[in-house]
């Protein structure tokens, strides 16, 4: 009897000594102690996902820890966004997205989270430019020609996108609203169905990113009539800005989010590793053979895009939907 | 193009290329048979590893894991009737009943024989026709796909069960149900009552397997007998005689499911089912097809295989990938530098020969992995049922959840139980519903996409630019009609 209580008491004891050096434990040891999830609210095989899978398989040379790849694709980007938006703050939990999910679906419809109050930026990966092609046959040799087109006959040119609301959709609107122009958008289940669809003669013109177009460039199968960014990327190619399209328009940014309240040092940890990245050789060789580029940009200058990606994209959404 | 091809040929005869794909089929077929894990996120979960060994042993790795993956969703569609996929619902059909005759062996080798068969001829046929499939391919945009759909929806309800009203009645439910969720076209919410678990429309797997395995489930704990076993025997294997018997069947399939696959956004799930409907259409006695027939299992599993080489072609020739799945190889193709475009074959054409030459060892290969593997599995059903029936509820449960990590699934899985249970005592077939839901929203974006290419002019776009459409689109009636006709036939015998 009174053995088993002492036992008992050394059990409780030595339980309650475990409980206390374990949380000692957990307040001790430094981010991050167990593998971090990276949620993907888009599907599997897209360009989100590819870049993904490159990072974590590089990062955990530089956090000690695994990052692991969930897809939860659904609601256009929202069900991830918002599994994300209710994790706990602690940097375990992850959202890896696009601008356009981060920043224009607020202005479209009513969301369960508040993308500007629920997620501080971690880092920008990369941004991918858009560029606007036709068909290596295609009667309109520059954007002249197919502007001069599409005002000869509104709604007459077929524009393949890639969903409403999409990283193809929203340049596309964008250049129709500074250039006064009116096409007829198609929608297609993903970049490679509306270049196929283009392909094939069933649109006039559609947009893509240099890594999915690059080699039927060379082939001379598409012909690209303008491409997004201060710079040119094809040497005979103007940017839009040159064909009157200003703004950051056109960029697709791939970008790490985190919850908000998600402590300081935790966001510098991440942010340094991400960082690091940069001067990787095999991230650099990887990310090269899946033509994408590789800009990091930390937390607070991105969070100044934000805000100016929420404005332009208030303003092009309320243009659009009071037509 | 032959020196091409005899280059590819030696270059996939390498040992490591083919470890590493019998490593993917094997771990394929284990993660396919696991209701809830989808090929795709095997897929995508090992893609990294590809990156890191060369192309011809990177992508037939990958390959692999495809192939096996399909063969592994017909497991527990035979063996428990919880088909993992929309792709293995036709093989649940006449799998299931043969599994409860005691005939769980046949039948798993039978799948696949069958998808082997498709798998290999429809291979082959790619090899030697790329460049004329990659020209078809071309050919199909939203109008034709919409037209397809319908003309196969229309078939499918025209020759499933009994009563082709009770099925088109179970079809316009599915289509309904399809219809829950956010319009895929326009980004608006319908049937959601502003619920945010339905914004994303109802899952696919637990309805699956609650139509299919919940009722049975309750079949067996209803009965009450003193069964012991789900089945006494696993039974014998595949005779040669039974192959023969199919091997019409299973020709006509792959020659269906290669067409198919031919049409971009039409998949394995149409294949298995319009080679089902084939070939119960068919047979001599078509009552037999849903009641333990081996022909049924043939026909589906060579048809969804068939699809297989048709859809790599316009990822090789274009480098456009047509599904998730082409999408992820073809992250594996740039990742190792091999950029798929029009000059991928001038500038690599060997090296995509011997990727194609491999997918064709690899079903040899997963011919033998496979038919090892089948006693193994197969063993399952000779468990005490009063063991079984808990461990599959368990199953259904954690793959209804599994698909999403959402727990809403589960009330959806419960839900779908019990319009499965209730569908068969009011025997109403469950199929069509089942295939109204899954072949709805291509459909329905096939047709918006039509409406917005015709641009306020059907007229004259279909009849001057969609003949081929229009052609698919007035022939539907005449088809159903005689399909309907013929199943009443049969029905009154």
């Amino acid at each position: 009897m009174f053995n088993t209580s002492i036992k008992k008491a050394t059990t409780l004891a030595m339980a309650a000594g475990f409980a206390v050096a374990a949380s000692f434990g957990a307040a001790w040891a430094e981010y991050p102690e167990k593998p971090i999830t990276m949620v993907i609210p888009l599907g599997a095989g897209g360009s989100h996902d590819l870049n993904a899978r490159v990072i974590t398989s590089i990062i955990p040379t530089y956090l000690d820890q695994a990052m692991i790849v969930r897809l939860t694709p659904g609601a256009g980007g929202q069900k991830g966004t918002q599994e994300v938006a209710n994790a706990p703050a602690d940097g375990y939990t992850l959202l890896f997205t696009h601008n356009y999910i981060d920043m224009l679906q607020q202005h479209v419809e009513t969301l369960p989270y508040d993308p500007g109050k629920d997620f501080v930026p971690v880092a920008r990966i990369n941004y991918a430019p858009i560029a606007v092609v036709v068909r290596g046959d295609s009667p309109y040799m520059t954007m002249a020609d197919l502007v001069a087109a599409s005002k000869a006959n509104p709604g007459g040119v077929q524009l393949a996108h890639s969903g409403n609301w999409g990283a193809l959709f929203v340049p596309a609107a964008q250049i129709m609203k500074a250039l006064d122009i009116s096409w007829n958008l198609v929608p297609f289940q993903g970049g490679g169905p509306a270049l196929q669809a283009l392909l094939a003669g069933d649109a006039d013109v559609t947009m893509g990113f240099p890594s999915a177009i690059g080699g039927h460039v060379q082939a001379g199968t598409l012909r690209v009539l303008a491409t997004a960014g201060a710079e040119r990327i094809y040497d005979d190619v103007p940017t839009l800005a040159e064909v009157g399209v200003e703004g950051d328009v056109g960029f697709m940014h791939r970008v790490v989010l985190a919850p908000a309240g998600t402590p300081d040092d935790v966001l510098e940890t991440l942010g340094a590793a991400f960082k690091s990245l940069e001067g990787d050789k095999t991230f650099n060789r990887m990310m090269g053979r899946l033509g994408e580029n590789i800009d990091i940009i930390g937390t607070d200058e991105y969070e100044a895009m934000r805000v100016e990606q929420d404005g332009a994209y208030k303003e092009l959404v309320k243009t659009l939907t009071s037509q | 193009m032959l020196d091409q091809l005899a280059e590819g040929f030696a270059m996939a005869m390498r040992f490591d290329t083919f470890m590493m794909m019998s490593f993917g089929l094997f771990g394929g077929m284990l993660v396919g048979s696991l209701p809830g894990f989808t090929t795709l996120m095997a897929m995508a979960i090992l893609l990294p590893i590809s990156f890191f060994l060369e192309p011809i042993v990177g992508i037939p790795f990958l390959l692999g894991v495809y192939k096996g993956g399909i063969f592994g969703g017909s497991i527990p569609a035979i063996l428990i009737s919880m088909p993992g996929t929309g792709a293995a619902v036709a093989t649940s059909r006449d799998g299931y009943k043969l599994t409860q005759q005691g005939k769980s062996r046949k039948a798993l080798d039978m799948a696949l024989f069958a998808s082997v068969f498709g798998d290999t001829s429809s291979d082959i046929f790619t090899i030697l026709m790329i460049f004329p499939i990659a020209y078809l391919v071309m050919q199909f945009g939203p109008p034709e796909l919409f037209a397809v759909l319908l003309l196969s929806l229309v078939i499918i309800a025209a020759t499933s069960g009994v009563s082709p009203l009770k099925s088109l009645v179970m079809m316009l439910l599915g289509l309904w149900l399809s219809f829950i969720g956010t319009d895929p076209l326009g980004g608006v919410e319908r049937f959601t009552f502003g619920v945010f678990d339905l914004k994303s429309g109802i899952p696919l797997l637990p309805m699956l397997i609650g139509v299919f395995a919940i009722p049975e489930i309750a079949t067996v704990v209803m009965r009450n007998e003193k069964v012991t076993q789900l089945a006494a025997l696993m039974g014998e294997r595949l005779s040669k005689a039974e192959f023969r018997r199919c091997f019409r069947t299973i020709c006509r399939s792959t020659m269906i499911g290669t067409a198919i696959g031919i049409v971009p956004g039409l998949g394995q799930v149409v294949a298995a089912m319009m080679g089902y409907s084939a070939a119960k259409n068919a047979s001599g006695h078509p009552e037999t097809f849903g009641e333990g027939e081996l022909e049924g299992v043939a026909a589906a599993e060579a048809a969804n295989n068939a699809v297989n080489g048709p859809t790599m072609v316009p990822l090789l020739t274009l480098g456009i990938p047509g599904d998730n799945v082409t999408a992820i190889l073809l992250g594996a193709f740039v990742a190792q530098g091999l950029r798929p475009g029009p000059q991928l074959f001038e500038e690599q054409g060997a090296t995509v020969f011997a990727i194609l030459v491999a997918m064709v060892f690899a079903n040899l290969l997963f011919l033998v992995i496979g038919y090892l593997s089948i006693p193994f599995f197969s063993r399952l059903v000779t468990i005490k049922v009063s063991i079984l029936i808990p461990v599959v509820i368990m199953f259904a449960f954690a793959g209804a959840y599994v698909f999403r990590s959402d727990s809403i699934d589960l009330l959806m899985l419960v839900v779908f139980g019990l319009v499965g249970i209730v569908a068969r005592a009011a025997k109403f077939d469950v199929m069509p519903m089942v295939m109204g839901f899954i072949l709805g929203p291509p459909m329905e974006y096939a047709f918006g996409q039509t409406v917005a290419m015709t641009n306020g002019e059907p007229f004259g776009f279909f009849f001057g630019e969609r003949l081929g459409a229009v052609a698919i689109l007035l022939a539907i009636p005449v088809i159903g009609l005689v399909l309907w006709r013929r199943t009443r036939t049969v029905a009154a015998r």
